[in-house]
């Protein structure tokens, strides 16, 4: 069952250039349903897995491709399918303007396997093998538009993917050198007697992992291609660039932190502290950015780099409620994210804006849009009855709780990046609903909100973000389970 | 109970429904809408303070630890009827006043879910909830800052949006750790922090403390985050700057009055070095801001300077900790509220009849608007607390709970410049009412007209004025009232 929610998005894929659609509808009717289908059956999974290890391959010693549902496979693997089908729906309407369509869902559908894949990896191998493979199907999906731009944006995130995928192989190996097993087991699975006096040169290689899967994470300073990689088709900065692939980088480095080299082993180290540091950095530097940015999208990008390390933020507290934080704000933060980079890739779509200060009095021409904008940045600044105070209120309880004084410094890096991230999407807000006494409406006749392939998803994403702000208790009682290795 | 819960939400989806209503051009179907929804809200206020004053009410929960709750103290009760007495009066100005403007329909709209959020400040139980309300309550009120959409109306709306905000995220960082440290987060008379926590993390108490007053009092305008006051509140349109100045400032004072002494409790602060702080503070911007004021040409922006030193008037009361200088700090919350509201509704009627916006213009007024003019200088003799009017009761308390606390310097220091700031309300209030009604032999009293603004706008203003003088001819009924909760908490 596992092998065929992971195959079968691959395998659509695949068929997607093969079979000779007479109709576009008929792709999207084909392509639709077969996402929807596949989700269901990793909803199905969710809620009827078996504790036991699917392996598919095995190597020499220890070494095997094997697959597994646990608490955070749900977590991930529940996240992603239940935005894919939405985002391929919003990708129907958005890429008609788009060429080489086929090309693209070929790529597109095959992400989706790839990150299922990610989130059922029962061991670093299998993890690092569908992480290597998920930079190679995005990249051509970064590259879509060909222009010189995209090219080279391709270009330097599959360096950087590489790269860091290659740091992480380091940890990779140590880990199997040094562990007794290379599956991931709640607590870690360091062999204290192999380590010996060796402690701090693991203590290095796991700051040189957690870099090489930060790269991904797009962790200060291996963070340039997050936003040159939004010249790619809005659906893929959407869902790819803000949950798929930078998530499944967080996602790696809570595997690596929790599942393989133990908080027990890492907590109170120079360790902790540098990685802590690093992250604290990339919030404020993050959000400094985003405030300069005029281009919408990459504006966004920005923001998406401060708000994953709010997430890493939550994993270096090396607690269980710091998890529950990290875990929280993963799925909050996605459901903002995407939301947000819906509303600007409708912009784009409706009237090919592409900068903030092109916005001046679009809230009354698109209404739904920028009202669900204003919502998703409420959201993300973390007003109270929003889910984004839910999950900054779990990440600095932890902080609190831990009794670490650097991350306490860590709350006011939170707070400060809540200010700025106030100010980077409120001028936009304020822009589209309050232009200036002298603007002419004239300028914006004509345009009005997207179609309903577009807007569906975008009411979905903002019931879901009202829901989760208003009751996330039974959410995050189930993050608690998994973050206490309970699932 | 659920008159608490209609009061609050009445208002708030009212000014929804006016915000979303597509607009039809029939100004008097919106006026009288808009008033009967302002009536309405202030008879189920009324309701709640006389039915529903018993126990808790629990809306629904964040987390588990995180309810949104509700409940009606002797402190509710007083900011929330300032606020539906200004709400009605700048209201009805508003309908005359707002004539000249565009966008009426997002003005009331606004106005109205202000009141509503500010109803549930008011009646806010514990600390989460009233986060979320004083956010609300910045959110919803900068449109009515950048109402004009002028260039510099959007800038002081931004200003005004941030400085709060940064407040706000100061308090949440307090928020966390009276979350770790406190016993519960509702409010509870005396404070909430277990005695564990103040015997073993005395430093960082303090200093989270010290965080939330000061992040609370960036809406108070306590320098040094006073900088957008008297930015923001002049440029929005003088009914809403009497709203802004006389009541929504008090919600920083409120929040203060929440988090010293129903959350860190008055015997946990006194004393220390926050207190010394804080006091030293309060005091340089009641200097600062009456010295400002007195410079200020433009009269609204005056007032929005005078506002900046009222209110740290209040705050020096709140951070002696004392009895009867707490008296004195909620007698000039209701005073101030009034007199201010009165002198930004005066200055108004100004602006909509003549046009006129700086003191030096205003030669003459008096005898142009002579009703106008003399509720002007009452209120200005109030403000600057010259008996019998409210005024003067207030600062009689609070230099006098200055006096008799045991801090040193700030004992006599406080009343001093008390005093000379008092000085200085006088240097920059009273210009106004002297060269308006004499305005010297070479004034040309042929060219004079009379211009007495119409009964919509005359009555409010009267109103808050008579309210003003019988605060200060009565006290004793709101400091009897007061004294039960003062006791418990002081």
């Amino acid at each position: 069952m596992i092998m065929l929610v992971i195959l079968l998005p691959i395998l659509t894929g695949i068929l997607i250039p093969l079979i000779p659609f007479k109709k576009r509808k008929h792709m999207e009717i084909f392509l639709e349903s077969l996402v929807i289908v596949n989700s269901l059956f990793v909803w199905y999974l969710m809620f009827h897995h078996t504790e036991s290890i699917f392996t598919l391959a095995n190597f020499t010693g220890n070494l095997s491709i094997s697959f597994k549902m646990d608490g955070m496979s749900m977590i991930f693997g529940g996240l992603v399918s239940a935005l894919w089908p939405l985002a391929t729906l919003y990708a129907f309407e958005y890429m008609t303007k788009e060429e080489h369509e086929k090309v693209f869902f070929l790529f597109y559908t095959m992400t989706y396997g790839v990150a299922l894949g990610i989130s059922m990896a029962a061991n670093l191998l299998t993890m690092y093998f569908f992480y290597e493979l998920l930079t190679l199907v995005t990249v051509p999906l970064v590259m879509h538009t060909l222009t010189r731009e995209a090219i080279l944006a391709s270009r330097k995130y599959l360096y950087y993917s590489l790269g860091g995928a290659a740091f992480a192989f380091i940890g990779l190996i140590f880990v199997i050198i040094y562990g007794n097993t290379t599956n991931f087991v709640y607590g870690g699975v360091l062999d204290l007697e192999k380590i010996g006096g060796r402690t701090n040169v693991l203590l290095l290689v796991y700051v040189i992992a957690f870099m090489g899967f930060g790269v991904k994470a797009a962790v200060c300073p291996f963070n340039s291609w997050l936003p040159a990689a939004g010249v790619a088709p809005t659906p893929v900065t959407a869902l790819l660039h803000a949950v798929a692939v930078v998530k499944s980088g967080a996602f790696a480095i809570i595997r690596l932190t929790y599942y393989s080299f133990g908080t027990e082993f890492l907590k109170g180290t120079w360790a902790q502290n540098v990685v802590m540091a690093v992250v604290m950095f990339t919030i404020v530097y993050g959000c400094s950015r985003a405030l300069k940015e005029t281009h919408f999208k990459r504006r966004l990008a920005y923001s998406t780099v401060s708000n994953l390390s709010y997430i890493l933020f939550g994993v270096t507290i090396m607690t269980p409620a710091g998890l529950v934080g990290a875990f929280s704000h993963l799925v909050f933060h996605a459901l903002m994210k995407i939301a947000s980079f819906f509303c600007a890739g409708a912009v784009m779509y409706q009237t090919d804006r592409q900068y903030v200060h092109e916005l001046d009095g679009m809230g009354y021409k698109m209404p739904c849009v920028f009202g669900i904008f204003t919502l998703s940045s409420l959201a993300l600044m973390g007003v109270p009855g929003l889910p984004g105070f839910i999950s900054k209120w779990n990440l600095a309880l932890a902080a609190v709780e831990s009794g670490n004084s650097l991350a306490y410094w860590g709350i006011a890096c939170l707070l400060l990046s809540a200010l700025l991230t106030a100010i980077y999407m409120l001028t936009v807000v304020v822009r589209a609903f309050f232009p200036d006494k002298e603007f002419d409406r004239s300028l914006l006749d004509g345009i009005k909100d997207p179609g309903w392939k577009m807007l569906v998803p975008l009411f979905l994403f903002s019931i879901a973000i009202v829901a989760f702000g208003l009751h996330s208790v039974n959410l995050v009682k189930f993050f608690d389970s998994v973050a206490m290795g309970m699932k | 109970m659920q008159y608490m819960i209609l009061s609050v939400f009445f208002p708030v989806l009212a000014g929804v429904y006016l915000l979303i209503k597509k607009e039809r051009g029939n100004r008097k179907y919106l006026l009288v809408s808009t008033g009967a929804f302002l009536v309405i809200t202030a008879i189920l206020v009324v309701l709640a303070l006389c039915l529903g004053r018993e126990g808790m009410f629990t809306l629904f929960s964040l987390t588990e630890r995180l309810p949104i709750l509700f409940k009606i103290d002797e402190i509710s009760v007083v900011f929330s009827v300032l606020a539906v007495l200004i709400f009605l009066c700048a209201g009805f100005f508003s309908f005359e006043y707002m004539k000249q403007e565009k966008w009426e329909k997002k003005y009331y709209g606004f106005y109205l879910i202000i009141l509503g959020v500010l109803l549930a400040l008011c009646f806010a139980g514990n600390l989460i909830t009233f986060y979320l309300f004083f956010e609300l309550l910045t959110l919803s009120s900068f449109p009515l800052v950048l109402h004009e959409r002028s260039k510099e109306a959007v800038m002081s709306g931004l200003k005004y949006l941030f400085y709060s905000l940064c407040g706000a995220y100061m308090a949440l960082f307090g928020l966390y750790f009276v979350e770790r440290y406190g016993n519960t987060l509702t409010f509870s008379a005396g404070g909430v922090i277990s005695d564990q926590a103040v015997s073993n993390h005395m430093g960082v108490l303090l200093l989270v403390a010290f965080l939330m007053i000061m992040g609370f009092s960036v809406k108070a305008g306590m320098f040094p985050m006073h900088a957008w006051l008297p930015s923001a509140h002049p440029v929005a349109p003088a009914p809403a700057s009497a709203v802004l100045s006389a009541v929504i400032v008090k919600a920083g004072v409120l929040a203060i009055v929440r988090v010293v002494y129903f959350v860190f409790g008055a015997s946990f602060l006194r004393g220390s070095w926050v207190q010394t702080v804080w006091l030293t503070l309060s005091l340089f911007t009641v200097f600062m801001g009456s010295l400002l004021a007195y410079r200020e040409p433009v009269l609204k922006k005056r007032l929005a300077y005078s506002t900046v030193s009222q209110i740290s008037y209040i705050l020096f009361g709140l951070a002696v900790m004392e009895r009867e200088a707490f008296t004195g700090s909620m007698l000039h919350v209701l005073a101030h509220g009034l007199i201010k509201a009165a002198l930004f509704l005066c200055a108004g009627a100004i602006i909509f009849k003549t046009g006129k916006t700086r003191v030096e213009e205003l030669r003459g007024i008096g005898k142009e608007m002579p009703v106008l003019m003399i509720c002007y200088t009452f209120v200005s003799l109030g403000l600057i607390g010259i008996p019998p009017t409210g005024g003067f009761i207030s600062k009689w308390y609070l230099a006098k709970g200055a006096l008799t606390s045991a801090i040193p310097v700030f004992y006599w220091l406080g009343p001093v410049i008390l005093l000379v700031s008092a000085l200085l309300t006088a240097g920059y209030l009273l210009p106004v009412t002297i060269q308006g009604f004499f305005p010297g032999e070479d004034y040309d009293y042929g060219a004079l007209q009379k211009k007495e603004p119409s009964f919509f706008m005359i009555f409010p203003v009267l109103i808050l004025t008579i309210l003003s003088v019988v605060i200060g001819l009565l006290p004793e009924g709101v400091i009897g009232y007061l004294s039960q909760i003062i006791e418990k908490i002081v």
